[in-house]
């Protein structure tokens, strides 16, 4: 072995990349070279030296965004086709690529034989309600969004054109809060839709109504919302609201379990907040003093234990 | 980070039986569909994706976007896993081809420069935990310093060196995996890891 050769092999020694019988060799020449001895050495002090360097810290809001904006897009990925065809596919089974390969095929050419195929117009029966087209207004057809056409063929009458499509229409409502089923519409809104934006609006809205039931229901639950903004919103507004045992269960669980520490840290102002007006209430002063001793993040335990301190203050 | 970089590799060595049927089970039902089961496999691996995301980028903002990719790329190929390969091998693949594409994309737009020293270095060292034994100002700055030192030298290597880098010396993983990993034979990934020692002693001998 030569002494020039033998930098190289210094660090995958260190790595312990060597094989056995080169590994043999290297250290028999080490016992006997000072120059390849000095080599080996610097390796082992760079290797020691990069493992003592800090670790890039992951901090709790970047965590946190990460995953509010990872849900956010799965949630666009589940309503898109890829979902259908992902969840009909998946309905077999994890597929080897060969059958799946097979089974899109087998799609392909049914969908092709169908196109070739397509039924007479006059057999067709219409499962939506025929439309004359005069029937609809400018701002209406403006207003119709078409998500597919599934048939193009002459009309009935001479020169006349007949076109099967699935559409939404936008619809406008206009109504009061007092309406409960404008209300209803909100909270389903609040529950399900995908846009955040929209959900975070809604809340403007139904803050305005926090003493009916289902309101109340619907903020809670955009307590535990997959958007970070719309949680804060929903906490903010919890904060305003007249205290029960809901809010007080429903603010103890952001404390103890929301991925982002500022929105704990608000959970807890909300709480002190309310037990401030409403006196102590010892399951709080229990979570406070478990969030105390164990949260991970150093400025939540700082305002629990603030929190503590001031609760304990007023008994 | 002598602790962290033996813990991986100790925990890749020695797998925990039911551990593994766990992860299995969440695999399959996360296959199956169940969101919630695809949740809680992202949560058992993101903070690390997150680490190693940061070693190679070393930007919390680019970051965000790579782990989006990373795990939508998981979402829809999930179906293709087979259940008998070791999930956190293939989800490392997926991060390291990510990261690498990732690299490319900014070298082709001359993007790669070299980070200018800040008194703070959030990207590495922004914060020192406020529950750490010993908070001595003077060792906070000597890490800060030795933090930038190394950003910097970092910078200096290549996409493929970077990559060749973290996954052997952060992850423990063999060279002969790593070729593999990335598309090149054991040799090449050799040559990638010495010549990024090489860079990283040059840059870093007044610190060893």
């Amino acid at each position: 072995m030569k002494c020039e050769d033998l930098e190289q092999l210094s660090s995958l020694y260190v790595y312990d990349e060597l094989p056995p019988g080169e590994r043999r060799d290297f250290e028999g020449h080490l016992a006997g070279c000072d120059a390849c001895r000095r080599n080996l050495a610097h390796a082992q002090r760079l290797d020691r030296f990069l493992r003592q360097c800090p670790e890039p810290e992951v901090t709790p809001d970047l965590l946190a965004r990460c995953r509010a904006s990872l849900d956010d897009a799965l949630d666009r990925e589940q309503l898109g086709w890829r979902a259908m065809l992902r969840g009909w596919l998946w309905s077999f089974g994890p597929l080897p690529v060969t059958r799946a390969a097979a089974v899109l095929t087998l799609v392909v050419f049914g969908f092709g034989l169908g196109w070739t195929l397509r039924p007479r117009v006059d057999s067709l029966e219409p499962t939506t309600a025929n439309r004359n087209a005069s029937a609809f207004n400018a701002a209406d057809l403006n207003n119709l969004r078409i998500r597919s056409i599934t048939q193009v063929a002459p009309g009935p009458q001479s020169g006349g054109v007949r076109i099967t499509l699935d559409a939404e229409r936008r619809v406008t409502l206009e109504g009061s809060m007092d309406d409960p089923r404008i209300r209803r519409i909100l909270v389903d809104t609040m529950k399900g839709y995908e846009n955040p934006g929209i959900r975070r609006d809604t809340l403007d809205i139904l803050r305005m109504r926090t003493h009916d039931p289902s309101v109340r229901e619907a903020l809670m639950y955009a307590l535990h919302d997959g958007n970070v903004g719309v949680r804060l919103e929903a906490l903010k507004t919890v904060q305003t609201m007249e205290c029960g045992v809901d809010t007080h269960e429903g603010l103890i669980k952001v404390m103890e379990s929301d991925p982002n520490a500022g929105i704990r840290t608000a959970a807890i102002d909300a709480l002190v907040q309310h037990l401030e007006e409403e006196g102590t209430d010892e399951t709080v002063l229990e979570a406070l003093e478990r969030l105390a001793n164990h949260d991970q993040n150093p400025h939540v335990r700082m305002r629990s234990l603030a929190a503590l301190r001031k609760l304990r203050g007023m008994e | 980070m002598d602790g962290t970089c033996l813990e991986l590799a100790s925990k890749a060595v020695i797998p925990d039986p039911a551990e593994g049927e766990v992860e299995r089970s969440l695999i399959r039902r996360a296959q199956r569909g169940e969101r919630a089961a695809f949740d809680t496999l992202v949560r058992r691996y993101d903070q690390e994706v997150l680490r190693m995301a940061l070693r190679i980028v070393q930007s919390p903002e680019e970051v965000q976007d790579l782990y989006q990719e990373v795990f939508l790329k998981v979402y829809r190929s999930l179906g293709r896993f087979r259940l008998e390969a070791r999930f956190s091998t293939w989800l490392y693949r997926v991060v390291m081809n990510v990261c690498l594409d990732h690299l490319r994309r900014q070298k082709a737009r001359h993007e790669m420069q070299m980070p200018e020293i800040e008194e703070s270095q959030p990207d590495l060292l922004h914060k020192l935990p406020d529950d750490r034994p010993v908070l001595n100002p003077e060792r906070a700055l000597e890490a800060q310093e030795i933090g930038s030192r190394l950003q910097l030298a970092m910078a200096r290597l290549s996409p493929r060196e970077r990559l060749v880098f973290e996954l052997k010396h952060c992850q423990g993983m063999k060279l002969r995996d790593i070729g593999e990993m990335c598309g090149t034979s054991e040799e090449a990934a050799k040559n990638s890891l010495f010549r990024a020692l090489q860079k990283l002693r040059t840059d870093l001998q007044d610190l060893v």
